[in-house]
């Protein structure tokens, strides 16, 4: 892991040290007449403690832009650091090693390992860190029970997904997203297959935790009203991004915007 | 804990149908090698368990008892051969008892009762051979003992007839079983059977040579018109043998490579059918090795079962089986079966590796799978 100085960019809201500084960052698909530049010199910071969405049409680049910040795609050029780690120099080994201990991921279609209990789908996402002895064993045990209390699944702890709805099963997730303690939590459309009151649970419940572990979180969704539970908002269109405004204004639908 | 045996151990069904498969390959290849096993053995214990470590054999018999044809006068000649410490003269005549209900057919296998003969069965169940003290009897094969020639019976061949004095293991020869008599008791019902050779000399088909010791068939230079061959030469030369053999393993070694094939197919099913999962996963953190590692586990944990399920059914199937089909279920063959179906599985899953190293844990995000 390579630890830099991190720079000053000027972002909107911003105030706190940032925990994730991207620096024009761009993406480019292919070479030559056929290159396709999903993401274009986007910079942005979030501080430690923010919770903040990114917003953008289909095929805008926030997919492409949260999987450099997380560690699961490398950038063209600019760079990507989280906390003390200059994720965008680092091989491929050191970046599964990244995800694993630093960023929680919660994903559209919960993605939960299907033959385990909610319990034991936490308990194994410890397993990849690498202080995996005996007492990180136990004290995984311990942390799934106590993330399963507040996510309000204690009875359903020995449930298969199967077993459980699709709003339990998004909450599975995020405490599976915050079982290593990360940095960050990177959040893909939680609420895309919820219904609307069950999606507004679920985001409301992943910012009380976001908060409360002072955790940073960012959010990439297309349903505005879920926006005013976050902080910020950044747009990415075409690849550019840029800060999006005020997000009550988006939850209320007068962002000239449109998703 | 461990996701690959999770998996094994809550959704049992998903590995069912492999299981199943491998479970009925192995209990092929199983009961062929059995039958294999039963074949070869029965066919060769006369020689393979002997005490000879070489035979002298005419030059135009191509390694067959029955068709070589030797004069006594060459046990002398062989004696003198170097390295060469004992040379025990044997004739071998396929023929029929008829002491046994519905006739039998057998070999009797004369030798000269010497002290410690070369070329007689290593194993005495009971009683004894014909020796030098008592050269008169016969020591029956345990599968004539079994068909109601015990001790104390009588075997008659063409008329004429010895007392059953000795029990003797694993002394088959070309699928038959033997009678161990003197030279002369083989003399006379070779001409019983055969009339053409009444009041010819006694002449043996084969000598046994016991070597001296650190030498080996191939450093034997045997008088003009004799050739000499291991133990394992000739029970190697004995006809149909190696054929057999090597039929057999052609099979089994194929429905091994099926097995292997079927693995990595299933394997590679599985792997499309959870690209998703394992796109998730690697983007948890999950390294290619790790999920690899599981899928092997699992191949494993599919094979092993397979081979406790195809072997016990086979076994099974043994038991009913009729005892005059040659099915010889021996631990060595078990276990070299179970290592290559093992083995098998492993490779076949191996391949499921290159699969799981390009899943894209980008993929994961945007719901782009």
């Amino acid at each position: 892991m390579t630890t830099e100085a991190t720079p000053q960019i000027a972002t909107e809201g911003n105030q706190a040290s940032p925990i994730l500084t991207v620096d024009a960052v761009t993406k480019t698909y292919g070479e030559g007449h056929t290159a396709v530049t999903a993401v274009h010199e986007a910079s942005m910071q979030v501080s430690k403690g923010e919770f903040v969405s990114l917003l953008g049409p289909s095929g805008s680049g926030k997919t492409t832009l949260i999987s450099m910040i997380g560690g699961l795609l490398t950038p063209t050029s600019g760079r990507v650091q989280v906390g003390d780690v200059a994720v965008s120099d680092l091989e491929s080994k050191q970046l599964t090693s990244f995800r694993a201990e630093r960023v929680g991921f919660v994903f559209q279609a919960s993605n939960l390992v299907p033959f385990l209990t909610a319990r034991e789908n936490l308990i194994w996402v410890a397993s990849l860190r690498k202080d995996h002895g005996r007492t990180a064993r136990k004290a995984a045990g311990r942390r799934a029970d106590e993330l399963l209390e507040e996510l309000g699944l204690t009875q359903r702890a020995g449930n298969v997904p199967e077993q459980l709805s699709g709003g339990e099963r998004q909450r599975v997730a995020i405490g599976r997203a915050l079982m290593n303690d990360p940095d960050l939590v990177l959040v893909d459309e939680p609420t895309a297959s919820l219904d609307t009151e069950m999606g507004r649970q679920v985001v409301q419940l992943l910012r009380r935790e976001i908060k409360d572990r002072g955790k940073t979180g960012i959010m990439v969704t297309h349903d505005l009203r879920m926006v005013e539970y976050t902080d910020r908002v950044f747009e990415i269109t075409d690849g550019l991004l840029e800060p999006g405004g005020d997000p009550a204004e988006h939850a209320a639908g007068g962002h000239a915007t449109k998703h | 804990m461990n996701l690959a045996v999770a998996e094994f151990r809550r959704a049992k069904g998903r590995f069912v149908s492999i299981t199943g498969a491998l479970s009925l390959i192995v209990f092929l290849v199983l009961i062929l090698g059995a039958l294999g096993d039963g074949l070869f053995f029965g066919g060769t214990g006369a020689v393979r368990s002997s005490t000879a470590q070489a035979y002298a054999f005419s030059a135009d018999a191509e390694g067959s008892l029955i068709r070589s044809s030797l004069p006594l006068a060459a046990e002398s000649e062989l004696e003198a051969v170097d390295g060469v410490e004992q040379a025990t003269a044997i004739g071998a005549l396929i023929t029929t008892t008829s002491s046994v209900p519905g006739g039998e057919d057998l070999v009797v296998m004369g030798f000269l009762p010497e002290d410690d003969p070369a070329g007689v069965p290593g194993t005495i169940l009971e009683g004894r051979l014909p020796g030098p003290q008592d050269p008169s009897g016969v020591a029956v094969d345990k599968a004539l003992a079994d068909a109601g020639l015990g001790m104390g019976t009588t075997l008659a061949v063409g008329g004429v007839s010895q007392e059953v004095v000795g029990v003797v293991d694993d002394a088959g020869y070309q699928g038959l079983p033997t009678a161990w008599t003197s030279l002369a008791t083989y003399a006379d019902m070779r001409a019983a059977v055969r009339p053409e050779f009444a009041g010819q000399p006694v002449q043996p088909s084969v000598f046994g040579l016991a070597l001296a010791e650190g030498v080996s068939a191939d450093q034997v230079v045997p008088p003009a018109g004799i050739v000499v061959a291991s133990n394992e030469e000739t029970y190697l030369s004995i006809p149909g043998t190696r054929e057999q053999k090597s039929s057999l393993d052609a099979i089994i070694y194929a429905s091994l490579a099926v097995a292997g094939l079927v693995v990595a197919l299933f394997f590679a099913l599985v792997v499309l059918e959870k690209r998703e999962l394992f796109a998730a996963l690697k983007a948890l953190g999950a390294s290619t090795t790790r999920l690899g590692s599981g899928v092997v586990l699992q191949a494993i944990g599919a094979t092993v079962t397979a081979v406790i399920v195809g072997a016990t059914a086979a076994w099974l199937m043994g038991q009913v089986l009729p005892s005059d089909i040659p099915f010889l279920f021996r631990p060595e063959t078990l276990l070299f079966s179970a290592v290559l179906t093992v083995t098998a599985g492993v490779v076949g899953a191996l391949l499921s590796l290159r699969r799981i190293s390009r899943i894209d844990p980008a993929t994961a995000l945007g719901g782009t799978l």
